[in-house]
């Protein structure tokens, strides 16, 4: 009954993925915003822009990644108390974002 | 004196409980999902008295809804949050979620997880590469989503003790409806004009392999007409498969629908309802695209 299954299965298991999607991460520390990527497949970004936008999805800032994936920016109170969302673009063309809540701020900037 | 006295009396009073309402209100217990599957079966083991959180739009495909800060915020507040695993959503690697009360209701049956082909796709200076995908709907083979429920309801009795005994009940009748469906669907294949199905997008591998079906399936948008050039690849796909019955995740025009007829097809609207359907619980759909296939099958 479940011949089909195995079908699937195994024509998927056949190709090898080379996956690198882009994972970005950020956090408060100290009242500074910190952001970090990395690939999946381990590699870091050499370059890319980073975007900071507000809960209401306006562009508050285009901030350049440092060539080690990370970047590092001063936590705007008044941003803070509404949440932000950082979003990053690869110079290779990869995206992806990371939400920053009022409640994680607090917790990563001890108010 | 006395007067005042009671008239401030009384208006503490209201505002006493004025305050409890909301109070009362935020006490229910919370569980957020990423799918409307997940959701059904929250409210079902709820039994009324849990509150659900689906934040999805109705006409936004789930998979690739991205939340925003304060639909994030009250996610994060639910005191149980329920995803699909397998891939299904991408947005919960992308805020922090309390570990302690997320659940992965698909990671139990890892190994029985459907890879699919993989995406392919050439940027950048890295050449050509790929990106493995696994098929999320899980729910649809109808065994898998009772393991589902049976994760849900533990996660939901560990969070909210005082209601473990009414959880447990529910999910017995619920995972009852469950195997009602599973029993039925597995029938479908024996039926005399079953054969190979042409479905118009990805969404039935644990059904296909779960109800040993044959299922090839299209990328045909749920939203629009198939173009000339897609009537053309489905019959191609027709001659290559032998195909008589073809499933639309979502209901056609009815110029599409007297296409396919003319095409020699027999056709059935199967939702597989990641989101919330406009009418209709999960079970009663569910019920309804099971008639309508096994209806299709004994035509032909």
């Amino acid at each position: 009954m479940r011949r089909i299954f195995a079908t699937l299965a195994v024509v998927a298991f056949a190709t090898a993925a080379q996956a690198h999607q882009l994972n970005v991460f950020a956090f408060v520390e100290d009242s500074t915003v910190v952001v970090e990527t990395k690939f999946s497949n381990g590699n870091l970004p050499v370059s890319g822009d980073v975007r900071v936008l507000n809960a209401q999805s306006d562009l508050l800032m285009t901030l350049p990644l440092g060539t080690d994936g990370t970047l590092r920016f001063p936590l705007d109170r008044k941003v803070a108390a509404e949440g932000m969302t950082i979003e990053v673009t690869t110079g290779e063309g990869h995206e992806d974002y990371w939400i920053l809540t009022p409640e994680d701020i607090a917790r990563g900037s001890g108010s | 004196m006395q007067m005042n006295t009671l008239c401030r009396r009384s208006v503490l009073g209201m505002l006493l409980s004025v305050t409890a309402m909301p109070l009362a209100a935020q006490d229910r217990p919370v569980v957020a999902t990423d799918n409307y599957p997940l959701a059904y079966f929250a409210d079902r083991l709820g039994g009324g008295a849990v509150d659900t959180v689906f934040l999805v739009p109705a006409g936004t495909d789930p998979s690739f809804w991205r939340p925003g800060i304060a639909d994030i915020s009250e996610i994060q507040s639910a005191d149980v949050i329920a995803l699909n695993g397998a891939g299904f959503s991408t947005w919960p690697t992308k805020a922090s979620l309390p570990r302690s009360r997320t659940i992965d209701t698909s990671a139990g049956f890892g190994d029985r997880l459907i890879r699919t082909d993989t995406v392919t796709h050439s940027h950048g200076e890295g050449g050509e590469h790929s990106h493995a995908a696994t098929a999320s709907y899980t729910w649809l083979d109808f065994a898998l989503a009772q393991e589902q429920v049976k994760v849900l309801a533990d996660a939901m009795a560990r969070q909210m003790p005082d209601n473990a005994a009414s959880i447990a009940r529910e999910r017995d009748v619920l995972l009852a409806d469950l195997d009602a469906l599973d029993t039925r669907a597995m029938v479908l294949s024996d039926q005399p004009g079953a054969g190979p199905v042409i479905a118009s997008h990805p969404r039935y591998h644990y059904f296909a392999a779960a109800y040993d079906l044959e299922i090839t399936a299209l990328e045909w948008d749920a939203t629009e007409d198939p173009t000339d050039a897609q009537w053309a690849t489905l019959e191609t796909m027709i001659a290559d498969t032998g195909a008589r019955h073809f499933i639309w995740e979502a209901e056609p025009s009815a110029a599409a629908q007297r296409r396919m007829s003319a095409l020699g097809l027999t056709d059935v609207v199967f939702s597989p309802l990641a989101n919330t359907p406009s009418e209709g619980s999960f079970i009663d759909r569910m019920r309804g695209a099971l008639d309508a296939l096994e209806s299709a099958f004994q035509e032909n």
